[in-house]
């Protein structure tokens, strides 16, 4: 009781300090959910009421009733292409980062020269070349537009391959001495040993594709096939006037996924975000 | 001398277990492991990046099938192009004011969550909300927040006696606005960095510096800052290469308005390119863009890489 008096006495200005971050990261959010439940005549008041008097659910109601927002369809959209892109880049990142990790070959050193000298290279430069090739496959529209160009992940291969080179290589040569080929080696060693690199790149990777606005904003048009974040965008530009809550109701709608899912994953979120951090150290 | 004798007496040699030199079938395997990512890799990164130079040579308008050669006409263009120029000004005002916002506020807020205080994980985890929105979302709930007319936080200026600011309606204040709803949104990244960085010091520096009657102010300036030099490095060099690709800001909150004021260089890539389809000139942005951003990091790394040792 006694130390933790003092601990609070010693640190008070930490706690007031991380008292006042938390409000102002908090705050948003709150004010935002409390405001999607008014009317629109009460949000559009000075001064702006905090707080719902009488908490209604109309924007909610609106914002799935209207036959152009299709909010449950587009989450199910950004759901299903984030899935399969987190799939195809540890399919193809996965093995690559083995290779570069733990094999020794003729190019070794030139090839990862270019991945290091990619990395330089802002995306967007790569943004209207990859847009025309959609179009010209006929991908422009499905969901291979944003599945494929993406899946040669660079950052994926170099937190995996940092995560590889540290599994000791006693673990491997055992291995090799039972008789391993290099695909069981990959499989049966190094492989379990690296689930938790595996799966905090899957998390970054699938939250970094989730929230992705300009690359579907471009290669999706069709309403059915839009992404939540595209289509949030679409709501914003057709009802922000005429009826703000419905856009605040879609922001909420948007976000208590993501918060559900970090509730969920935030030991490993928070781990994988240093690790990949620490790699570009 | 890699021998060893068998219960025969017979001498074989040893065998290695782990080869170092070149074999070829580990080439193969080494191959065959690479081989997806190199094709997606060729396909869509290097042949991407060749192209978009190979682009912005040609007046490549996506729907007129003749396209002709025009030499570094893009580029001439570019660059008697004011509003190419005014988006440049923009990004480069909007990166800095982000960049120094974000590392600020981030240090400060690892330094807090790393003292030995009860919840440290809890505000940790809390802090970096923000950073798992989609740029989408934050967009919309900020744009709100900021309105001139009913927003929060003119209300909560009230208080204090400052009258309502046109926030995203003034050419002066838009751009801060923005970088100020990015660092709302961005700065749990580079918190962690700092967090991750703090906790590599040695408590022994501190120990002794203790003993030698440093102030809490002191040790921050003369230990923790000079040895987070690096990381700090890597949060403003990342943290610059993120924000001279802003986008989804200026597109949600502001089209790029008042007037011009908010049109960042991607924003202009995206009106050029998807706008106006002038596929040709829009290569030739984003092929300056690279330029613009090799040069500031490399600037970044002479005058914060110097004196990385202690």
């Amino acid at each position: 009781m006694n130390t933790r008096q003092n601990m609070l006495s010693r640190n008070w200005g930490t706690y007031v300090f991380l008292l006042i971050m938390s409000i102002i990261v908090l705050f948003p959010l709150i004010i935002t959910f409390s405001q999607s439940l008014m009317t629109n005549q009460q949000v559009n008041r000075w001064p702006p009421p905090l707080l719902p008097v009488t908490p209604t659910l109309d924007a909610y109601n609106t914002v799935f009733s209207q036959p152009d927002l299709k909010l449950v369809l587009w989450l199910g959209n950004s759901i299903y292409a984030a899935t399969c892109y987190t799939l195809a880049v540890l399919a193809i990142c996965t093995p690559a980062a083995y290779a570069f990790s733990r094999l020794k070959f003729p190019g070794r050193n030139i090839l990862f020269s270019i991945l290091l000298i990619t990395v330089m290279i802002p995306s967007q430069v790569t943004l209207i070349p990859n847009f025309i090739l959609m179009k010209d496959l006929k991908f422009l529209d499905t969901f291979n537009a944003l599945i494929w160009p993406g899946a040669a992940n660079v950052f994926g291969v170099f937190l995996l391959r940092q995560f590889m080179q540290q599994i000791p290589l006693e673990l491997e040569e055992a291995a090799i001495l039972d008789g391993a080929t290099y695909w069981g080696r990959f499989r049966y060693v190094i492989l379990p040993l690296s689930t938790n690199a595996i799966t905090a790149l899957a998390i970054l990777v699938f939250l970094g594709h989730y929230n992705d606005l300009l690359w579907p904003f471009i290669t999706m048009n069709s309403l059915e096939k839009r992404t939540l974040p595209v289509g949030l965008q679409i709501l914003n530009s057709a009802y922000a006037g005429s009826y703000r809550p419905i856009v605040l109701a879609g922001s909420i709608f948007a976000t208590v996924p993501i918060i559900v899912f970090y509730i969920i994953f935030q030991r490993r979120i928070i781990k994988g975000v240093t690790l990949t951090g620490m790699g570009g150290r | 001398m890699s021998t060893i004798e068998t219960t025969q007496g017979a001498v074989v040699p040893k065998r290695r277990p782990f080869q170092v030199r070149l074999s070829t079938r580990e080439t193969i395997a080494a191959y065959a492991f690479l081989a997806p990512f190199i094709i997606f890799f060729s396909v869509f990164v290097i042949r991407a990046i060749f192209s978009a130079v190979n682009m912005s040579f040609y007046e490549y308008a996506l729907l007129k099938p003749v396209r002709p050669y025009v030499g570094l006409g893009n580029y001439q263009e570019l660059f008697s192009d004011y509003v190419w120029w005014i988006a440049v000004k923009n990004t480069i005002i909007f990166t800095v004011l982000t960049v120094a916002g974000t590392t600020t506020v981030a240090l400060v807020s690892a330094v807090a969550v790393t003292q030995p205080i009860k919840g440290a994980n809890f505000f940790r985890v809390l802090l970096y909300m923000p950073q798992l929105l989609s740029v989408g979302v934050v967009g919309l709930i900020w744009v709100w927040l900021l309105s001139t007319q009913f927003g929060v936080i003119n209300y909560f200026l009230g208080f204090i006696g400052i009258s309502p600011i046109n926030w995203l309606g003034d050419e002066y204040t838009v751009i801060p606005a923005l970088s100020l709803t990015t660092i709302w949104w961005g700065f749990g990244f580079p918190m962690l960095i700092f967090i991750a960085g703090l906790q590599g010091i040695p408590e022994h520096l501190y120990e002794a510096a203790r003993i030698d009657g440093a102030s809490g102010r002191q040790l921050f300036f003369y230990i923790t800052l000079p040895l987070l030099r690096p990381t700090i490095l890597f949060v403003t060099v990342t943290g610059v290469i993120a924000q001279f690709q802003v986008f989804g800001q200026p597109f949600i909150m502001t089209t790029g308005g008042p007037g011009r004021a908010s049109y960042t260089v991607i924003y202009y890539l995206y009106e050029i390119a998807w706008r106006s389809f002038r596929m040709g000139y829009g290569s030739a942005v984003a092929v300056a863009l690279a330029v613009i951003m090799a040069v500031f990091t490399l600037f970044q790394f002479r005058v914060l890489g110097q004196r990385v040792d202690y």
